[in-house]
């Protein structure tokens, strides 16, 4: 048995030039894959202009209203909290639900940085996203092997834990009072207030859906996705999946992260109740809700939860009733989510003037055949 | 042909569930520029023997090792060093694209370690795709004739999928491909076609290892064939020898046949293969005798 | 740990969380799911029983049956409604059945809050007797039936799962749906039973407790996660598993606070889960489960 690469080895660890296509009949389209991408492209940037005018508006909106304020930067919280359990959850297929901590490990690092060192805040904002996927990574690491739900009651019982040792820990977190008044972050020696606090928050969330839309889009998105659904054939295509499935948790850990310090950094205090358990499911619920074809059903999703739950006087009680049955409703009936409601309705109405058009003009047909 | 040097060499490869041995010590060799056929009847270990292989499965006993290094490992690992395989039931991620699931062959390079995997997701925000990784999709799409890559995995027929699996082991650039069954579910035409890709495969120095029923198609097609029987090696020699031998006669008849007519063969083993081909078949008999 | 008192209440704890385990196991071995509605049909019942009687002026036992009877047919409703018609759907609906089910549950909580009210309702006392004094340890009624029903429920469950051609079937059925189904054996009667008996177990167990502990609408999330714990605890390998996985985390729940402050609780009970989880997942007590 020879050691040595034979000059045929090293040819076929990178193909030649290729031979023909073995059947000549079915014409190959090499653009295809390439028109593809760009069309997926093309709808990342409708998507994201739509966020950016609804964002926009939310801004309007709020105005001089304290109280709106408050409900814009709650939408914005639930939605980076919602956006990082989509990564793991909607795309790699693993339900965390320690994301109530991993927001508190953002919120309060920001305040930690602020109140007890002379640091730049901004430096709360990226030691809470990394302390936060170290967390995850370890916590996942703990159920590599395992079902599910394992995943889920260890981070369940990792955010309890969590929060009584927030609540015990007097010395460094504060106790039950936690910390306040802290300095505001500065950027370049510029404090925004109001106003240019909620422009921020609507712009940070925007920016983080549009980035993981991208990563969603990307090889390494493609790979988890794949993951999900065929873990065995990713295996064997050279990907480990229990280690996939660690980063997708640890960036989602460290987005649910940036949404507690956006929310600490606004508000100018934590305490162990700012963010609370039952937050991980109004997240879960938010990427269901919403739809899970893209990270801005999540936002979607936490727009609406924040509206029903928080701003419709007549449903001050039973807001959160209802959003549990609206989510059980979409899962049972509709699995794609109420974006996906839309994105099929539009389609069918695509389809329906496209019908139009081809009964007016018989003859051309392939306009119809794109649209269908 | 060209007989090349051993590119992947497996010895006394054995595995046994409870008290049932499913392979029992196969020495198994391909060679750079062949194809080597796996035949058997079902249950006799074949899949088995891949899953061994590509590490799918953990051997109980036995070693392998490709390019003359030992092959051990979880099955990423193995994939990096030179394996791609296909499913028997294919393996395609049923909501992504086609495109998309050919790109799971080639993104994988990048995502081997956990370092890797972050620095590529993160990059993933800023160059969505990658123009080479865009460039070899479409290359390989071409080469196996797959097109109109935008349609879901879902909306493809068994033999396309099939077809497609076979394309995203390509673009792993895989030293030996292992191909499970690839021909189940295709029609005659995409048959040939399958046929013709495999032996392009072959002619560019990949060494193959190909499963199926149908031997008779297995036999036009390979180098060298293995008849397995029980997990055992009842044959190995090039597909002539191996037709004509007693213990594919023993195999697949129950009985040695002393007058060596290859038409009978043939036709017989025709017309064992369709019963061969339907699991469900067997599996309903199985069920009703329980 | 030499208090008596402690242990009794260890006991009560851990035979709560041990028959909220065993309804988790049933539905395990027949149809191969945790199903983690169970905290809900548990607060469920205990809420519905104190709210008819303190609310309605139920007198006390026609308000239990009541309440079993709304949480069996809620347990029935998850596999018939959610359950089923998820898993049905294929691929990755493992997942999907876990979530549709946690919806449940949230769905429940809220129900329950928005029509029970949000605060913890008093448990009801269900016999009359004085507490029983054994050793320095006081044991009331409530703490003794709680006790002794748990061991009778888990020892005839252990005798009909063993010995009754119903046991068998579950067994059966739960080992591979698909291949049980192939067999032509009644796989969605077994399971729907399975689920029924659960949501009964479940019922009774909240019932209990809640009659010594209270009830509140946002109990059933926390009871859910310790009867899960109860099963990896003890192991899923055999049907005393969650009894003693139950114990041992009665007993956590109870000594830890006393020796080491309530908040330490939460962090022994996630230690002790990791434990567990990385070291032996399939549970302290069991020898492998069968392949």
């Amino acid at each position: 048995m020879s050691t040595e690469v034979s000059p045929e080895h090293s040819r076929a660890a990178t193909p030649g030039p290729l031979t023909p296509a073995p059947a000549p009949s079915a014409a190959p389209n090499p653009s295809a894959g390439r028109e593809s991408a760009r069309r997926s492209g093309v709808h990342d940037k409708g998507s994201l202009m739509v966020a950016v005018v609804i964002g926009a508006l939310l801004i309007v909106w709020a105005g001089n209203n304290s109280y709106r304020y408050s409900l814009v930067q709650t939408a914005a919280l639930y939605a980076l909290i919602g956006v990082g359990v989509y990564i793991p959850f909607v795309m790699g297929g693993s339900l965390s639900l320690a994301y109530a901590a991993y927001a508190s490990i953002g919120g309060y690092s920001v305040a930690l940085i602020a109140s007890k060192t002379s640091l730049p805040v901004w430096l709360g904002w990226f030691i809470g996203a990394a302390a936060s996927a170290v967390a995850a990574v370890i916590l996942g690491q703990l159920t590599r092997r395992l079902a599910g739900l394992y995943l889920a009651c260890i981070t369940f019982l990792f955010a309890q834990a969590f929060q009584s040792w927030l609540n015990s820990a007097s010395g460094i977190t504060g106790g039950q009072s936690g910390i306040g008044g802290f300095r505001a972050t500065s950027i370049f020696g510029w404090v925004p207030h109001h106003r240019a606090q909620i422009v921020m928050a609507v712009v940070l969330v925007i920016a983080v859906g549009y980035a993981v839309d991208r990563m969603r889009l990307s090889p390494w998105g493609v790979t988890l996705r794949a993951m999900r659904e065929v873990p065995a054939a990713v295996e064997a295509s050279g990907v480990r999946v229990s280690m996939l499935n660690l980063v997708a948790l640890g960036f989602g850990a460290a987005v649910a992260a940036l949404g507690g310090s956006l929310f600490t950094t606004v508000t100018s205090v934590v305490t162990p109740g700012t963010f609370t358990l039952n937050l991980v499911f109004l997240a879960v619920f938010m990427a269901l809700l919403g739809g899970q074809a893209t990270p801005w059903g999540a936002i979607a999703g936490a727009v609406l939860i924040v509206e029903l739950t928080l701003n419709v006087p007549s449903l001050e009680t039973s807001g959160s009733l209802l959003v549990a049955i609206v989510v059980l409703v979409v899962m049972l009936v509709a699995p794609t989510g109420v974006l996906g409601i839309v994105n099929t309705g539009r389609r069918r109405l695509a389809s329906v003037v496209a019908d139009r058009r081809r009964a007016d003009t018989p003859i051309d047909q392939s306009d119809g055949d794109s649209l269908a | 042909m060209t007989a090349g040097d051993v590119l992947l060499s497996g010895r006394g490869i054995s595995k046994r569930y409870g008290g049932v041995v499913a392979v029992d010590s196969v020495d198994v060799d391909v060679a750079a520029g062949e194809i080597l056929g796996l035949v058997g009847p079902n249950g006799a270990g074949k899949t088995t023997l891949v899953d061994l292989i590509c590490g799918a499965q953990e051997a109980d006993a036995g070693t392998l090792s490709l390019q003359g290094r030992p092959l051990d490992g979880p099955s990423s690992r193995r994939a990096h060093r030179g394996l791609a395989r296909t499913f028997q039931h294919p393996q395609l991620a049923l909501s992504l694209t086609v495109a998309e699931n050919l790109q799971v062959g080639r993104a994988a390079r990048r995502n081997s370690r956990f370092g890797r995997m972050i620095v590529s997701g993160l990059a993933g925000i800023f160059r969505t795709e990658p123009a080479d990784d865009l460039r070899d999709i479409e290359t390989v799409a071409a080469e196996l004739g797959i097109t109109r890559l935008e349609r879901r995995a879902d909306a493809l027929t068994l033999g396309e999928q099939r077809l497609v699996e076979v394309g995203r082991a390509l673009c792993q650039e895989p030293l030996v491909l292992l191909l499970d069954e690839p021909f189940a579910g295709s029609d005659a035409e995409s048959l040939a076609g399958i046929a013709d890709i495999i032996r392009s495969v072959r002619d560019r120095g990949h060494g193959v290892i190909l499963v199926d029923h149908n031997v008779d198609l297995v036999a036009s097609l390979v180098d060298r064939m293995m008849l397995l029987e029980s997990g055992r090696v009842a044959f190995v020699g090039t597909a002539e020898e191996c037709l004509a031998s007693d213990e594919m006669r023993r195999v697949y008849f129950g009985a040695a046949d002393d007058g060596r007519d290859h038409g009978v063969l043939r036709r017989t083993a025709e017309a064992v293969t369709p019963s061969n081909a339907g699991p469900t078949a067997s599996g309903a008999q199985v069920a009703a005798d329980a | 740990m030499d208090q008596p008192q402690l242990w009794v209440s260890a006991l009560t704890q851990g035979s709560f969380f041990g028959l909220l385990g065993l309804a988790y196991y049933l539905v395990l071995i027949g149809a191969g799911f945790f199903n983690i509605a169970v905290g809900a049909y548990a607060s469920l019942a205990g809420l519905l029983t104190s709210w008819l009687v303190v609310e309605k002026d139920f007198s006390l036992w026609p308000a239990i049956a009541i309440a079993l009877a709304v949480t069996v047919v809620v347990a029935g409703a998850t596999e018939l409604l959610v359950v089923r018609p998820v898993q049905r759907r294929g691929r990755g609906s493992e997942l999907a059945a876990l979530v549709s089910v946690t919806a449940l549950l949230f769905v429940i909580a809220q129900f329950a809050g928005f029509e029970f009210g949000y605060t913890t309702l008093p448990g009801q006392q269900l016999l009359d007797i004085e507490p029983v004094q054994i050793g320095g340890a006081i044991i009331t009624a409530n703490a003794l039936i709680m006790i002794v029903l748990t061991f009778a429920i888990f020892l005839l469950l252990a005798m009909l799962i063993r010995t009754t051609r119903a046991g068998r079937l579950l067994r059966a059925v739960g080992d591979s749906n698909p291949v049980a189904n192939m067999l032509g054996l009644p796989v969605h009667r077994v399971r729907l039973i399975a689920f029924l008996l659960c949501g009964l177990l479940a019922g009774v167990a909240g019932l209990l407790f809640s009659s010594q502990a209270g009830v509140s609408s946002s109990s059933g999330l926390g009871w859910a996660i310790s009867g899960f714990l109860a099963v990896v605890i003890g192991g899923a390998g055999n049907i005393i598993g969650p009894l003693i996985g139950g114990i041992v985390l009665g007993m956590l729940q109870i000594f830890v606070p006393y020796y080491w402050g309530g908040n330490a609780t939460n962090i022994v009970l996630l230690v002790v889960a990791a434990a567990f989880f990385s070291l032996r997942p399939q549970g302290a007590f069991a020898q492998r489960v069968r392949v």
